[in-house]
């Protein structure tokens, strides 16, 4: 090395030095938001305090009175389907999973976009915050791909405590709910976990996660953007001991009384009109009241262990909240809430377990057999609570899910933080779709979604931005002639304005196109088809479009094809017969207005 | 303590037999086993028959000890067999229980009078020969009643069962035994005691783990009272005993749903003899440790088997007992639903 290397090092010191205090203090002023995404699994549209629950959720109904509730929110019927869109901002069929990587039908395997994991045509929201200078962390459920380029690391988080598959023992236990990977896998910061803490309970330490990284990170003052994926309430339904009774009884009286209550504290919070249609009591479940009391009490204890999920999650949400007050930081946090689906009503265990001699049989038999009344809800257990209860989790809907009822897509939405408008309110008229979420956040960090990203072209998103309407500008990002399309495991539905169509296999649906009117009938009661075919046209013009854009493949097999072979049919009629009436007796006023226009 | 004179002094050999018949008279609760005081639904019937093989061998007290009450080298052995029913029920709002028990068997004993001496033998036994006695048929029948003061709420319906997840419990029983029993006067090993008995007991449970079929595990500690009244015709002798005084534990485990074992422990002290106004002998202080092993073979039936020995106390007496036992149990609501069930 001459001399003139000798001299070259201070030289480039200084230049870097210089830089760094230029970037540093650039980051420092770096006045963008922080972003906290929190996602709650198989949450039902109705637990929350806020949204009519009796479930108590201090510090979620709290944000909603900081920020603002939206009661038509959609996902997708599934997690993986919706934390795709959720990141990419785009349609699941073209992000990699247009269906579930677990459930793909023969005819779809090797499509683009059906590859069962987040693809290459789409970047992440958290890549595209991570380039803009966020700090970008995420602690919890993933579900979007195991191998090293599939996982939270490689996709744009810079630091992350993941559990790749789609849901698993809550404690340290970790077992995969499917046999092929018996432990669930996680990874931190990109590399595998050996072994769960002997006190790991999946709530808990996902929010210690969360609040270790911003602590290590805040010190260079760059914003963040951290999602909170977590895995309660869904299955196995599970908490620690000392919540296992907090609800003790409180759901005795069945579901019927539970969901009435519900729906009359909707119509209070205004969450739910007068006069409008909700979804029966589901047909193939009894009324409540007709259970003898100790099934009641079997039944009503998976409710309480459920219960006490959610408001456990709501008290560790909580810590994230105080900890960003106590640096200073919460007010200058956007915090979005919602869950990834409609509330689990499948017989997730059955599906696992599946037959006896099945590896599931085994792996289910190994892993969660337990399932004595007071076990449940503890480690080694695999509780579940059921369609019945499912649906007064979302109530006022039909079904649950893994449909596209809005049962299965509607989601609680909360936002709150800066910028955000109206403190306190309830919208009711935006039409809002999880997709949105990638594109408002990046345009409250004043990033430009690009065309490539990282040499490889991308696609856009097709999520509309929240920002006007945040910021009190707009009702909704949505017009009248904007439309939203679903489809999953050959269930499909197209919403425009306040009209739906929906397929669905039977029993569920009629294996043809019904139509509903969402403002007079949410509960999707009543197919208007007859009635209004014309609308009903239209809109399987719109799903055929739906069909094209997205590069839709119906699938060969589904999940649901031979539902109706366990089930009985559903009787659908207008003139609803009484059994199938729940105890509810909701006059159908607008309905009727509509029919007799 | 106040020694055996004169006449007494034929008294103190039948103390032997007095430690036979307390074997004989505590068969009716030897002890009362493990998970026995766990509570069942209201209306819940309980059918349980016990044989029992109980052996009391003294033949290592190679001293005779005239302080003791048994002879030395004296060997009992006895087959009991004891049948009770029990119905669970409410009292006062609280889980309760009736039991009702009756006993009968057989009662050996074999006498060796080597090493005693001559003012300790029965009229007509020649010193250094044996002798032997023997008793069969019912012994005394008796009834217990216990009631939950603390820790469990009345087990109605079948939800108050679901939700039923005790920590611990305390009771309160009572057992009156009557003298029904096979009694003879002329001889010194009978089955019946010839006099009331009864026992206080405050069975206390704590409940470890979950309480749910394959995870339950208890310590339960029973202490009691034994109590007697007189015997006015002992050998043509009036016979008084002071109290027993017993701690009964059991620490309780279940391996399976259907299997649990547990150790259990039973200590006795007291019983001083007094014949005539005179103590005779000294008291007693016995502990036995022993095992159960307790499967469920359907929901209605249980098979239990137990042993236990002594393993403390008086040194120069060894105990044994081995117990098989057949337990049904049926609640009238819960039969209905199998007959719907299987039809």
């Amino acid at each position: 090395m001459g001399k003139s290397g000798n001299v070259a090092p201070p030289q480039s010191l200084l230049l870097v030095v210089f830089f760094l205090m230029a970037h540093g203090l650039a980051l420092a002023q770096d006045d963008r938001p922080n972003f906290l995404v929190i996602v709650a699994d198989d949450m039902g549209y109705s637990d929350l305090g806020s949204y009519g629950g009796e479930i108590n959720t201090p510090v979620l109904d709290d944000l909603a009175q900081q920020g603002i509730r939206y009661t038509d929110f959609y996902v997708s019927p599934t997690c993986s389907v919706t934390r795709s869109m959720l990141l990419s901002g785009t349609d699941n069929h073209i992000a990699g999973l247009g269906n579930m990587g677990e459930l793909l039908a023969p005819n779809q395997v090797g499509q683009p976009g059906y590859e069962g994991v987040l693809n290459r045509r789409v970047a992440t929201v958290a890549s595209l915050l991570r380039d803009s200078g966020y700090h970008t962390y995420m602690a919890g459920k993933w579900h979007l791909g195991l191998e090293p380029d599939q996982i939270p690391h490689a996709r744009g988080f810079e630091r992350d405590f993941s559990l790749l598959v789609g849901g698993g023992d809550h404690f340290d236990d970790g077992w995969n709910i499917e046999w092929q990977i018996p432990k669930g896998p996680y990874t931190e910061d990109g590399r595998p976990v050996k072994k769960l803490p002997k006190d790991f309970y999946s709530t808990k330490n996902y929010t210690d996660k969360t609040i270790q990284f911003i602590e290590e990170g805040r010190d260079d003052g760059k914003p963040f953007f951290a999602y909170m994926a977590f895995t309660a309430p869904h299955g196995p339904l599970q908490v620690p001991d000392d919540w296992l009774r907090r609800y003790k009884n409180k759901y005795d009286e069945g579901w019927d009384v539970i969901r009435m209550r519900r729906l009359a504290r909707m119509r209070e919070l205004g969450i739910l009109e007068e006069g409008i249609s909700t979804a029966d009591r589901l047909w193939f479940l009894p009324r409540a009241s007709m259970l003898a009391p100790g099934a009641r009490v079997v039944m009503g204890r998976k409710m309480e262990l459920y219960a006490s999920m959610v408001e456990y999650m709501d008290d560790q949400i909580g810590r994230v909240f105080d900890y960003l007050k106590e640096i200073g930081e919460y007010d200058n946090t956007v915090v979005i809430f919602f869950s990834d689906n409609g509330a689990e009503g499948n017989d997730l265990v059955g599906m696992v377990a599946g037959r006896p001699g099945t590896m599931g049989y085994l792996h289910a038999a190994a892993n969660f057999a337990e399932s004595g009344h007071n076990f449940i809800g503890r480690k080694g257990s695999f509780a579940e609570y059921g369609p019945a209860w499912a649906q007064v989790s979302m109530a006022p809907f039909r079904l649950y899910k893994g449909f596209v009822t809005e049962g299965g897509t509607r989601s609680p939405l909360i936002v709150s933080g800066p910028g955000v408008q109206g403190a306190g309110g309830l919208n009711t008229n935006a039409i809002l779709h999880v997709m949105d979420i990638a594109p408002t956040l990046l345009q409250l960090a004043g990033i430009e979604h690009p065309a490539t990203f990282k040499g490889r072209d991308i696609v856009p998103t097709q999520g509309k931005s929240w920002s006007k309407m945040l910021a009190g500008e707009v009702q909704s990002p949505r017009g009248a002639e904007d439309w939203l399309g679903f489809e999953l495991f050959g269930n499909r539905a197209i919403r425009q304005g306040d009209w739906k169509i929906s397929w669905h296999y039977r029993p569920f649906g009629i294996w043809d196109w019904q139509l509903f009117n969402l403002d007079a009938d949410p509960g999707e009661q009543y197919d208007l088809s007859g009635k209004f075919p014309e609308k009903r046209a239209e809109l399987i013009a719109l799903w055929d479009e739906y069909v094209e854009m997205n590069g839709v493949i119906l699938g060969n097999r589904s999940p649901y094809e031979g539902a109706r072979k366990g089930l009985p049919d559903a009787v659908l009629e207008f003139d609803s017969y009484p059994p199938v009436r729940g105890l509810e007796a909701i006059p159908h006023q607008k309905l009727i207005e509509l029919l007799s226009q | 303590m106040k020694k055996v004179h004169g006449p007494a002094r034929f008294l103190a050999f039948v103390a032997c037999p007095v430690a036979i018949s307390l074997i004989c008279g505590l068969a009716n609760a030897q002890d009362d086993g493990a998970r026995a005081y766990w509570k069942g639904r209201a209306g819940t019937n309980v059918v349980s028959f016990q044989y029992l093989n109980m052996h009391l061998d003294a033949s290592d007290a190679l001293q005779f000890d005239p302080a003791h009450y048994i002879y030395p080298s004296a060997d009992a052995d006895a087959d009991i067999f004891i049948a009770n029913y029990a119905r669970h029920m409410t009292l006062f709002n609280r889980p309760a229980s009736l039991m009702v028990n009756v006993v009968g068997g057989s009662v050996e004993a074999d006498f060796d009078t080597n090493l005693t001496p001559p003012e300790f033998l029965p009229p007509g036994v020649v010193p250094g020969t044996s002798f032997s006695q023997s008793a069969s048929g019912y012994a005394d029948p008796s009834v217990q009643l216990d009631v939950n003061l603390l820790g469990t709420p009345p087990l109605i319906a079948g939800f108050d069962l679901l939700d039923y997840e005790p920590t611990w419990t305390l009771d309160a029983a009572v057992m009156l035994g009557v003298p029904l029993g096979e009694y003879d006067s002329s001889k010194v090993v009978n089955l019946g005691l010839n006099r009331f008995f009864g026992r206080i007991a405050f069975p206390f449970k704590y409940h470890f783990r979950v309480f749910s079929p394959g995870y339950m595990s208890s310590l339960e500690v029973v202490p009691s009272v034994w109590l007697f009244a007189e015997n006015d015709n002992f050998v043509g002798q009036k016979l008084e005993n002071d109290p027993v005084w017993q701690i009964e534990a059991h620490w309780t485990h279940d391996f399976t749903r259907h299997f649990f074992g547990s150790i259990d422990l039973l200590y006795r002290n007291g019983f001083q003899s007094e014949i005539n106004g005179a103590d005779v002998g000294s008291d007693i202080e016995i502990g036995d440790i022993g095992v159960t092993l307790n499967f469920q073979v359907t929901d209605n039936l249980t098979l239990r088997s137990s042993f236990s020995s002594n393993v403390f106390g008086d040194s120069d007496i060894n105990s044994s007992m081995v117990r098989l036992q057949f337990v049904y149990m049926w609640h009238q609501a819960m039969e209905n639903m199998k007959k719907l069930g299987s039809e």
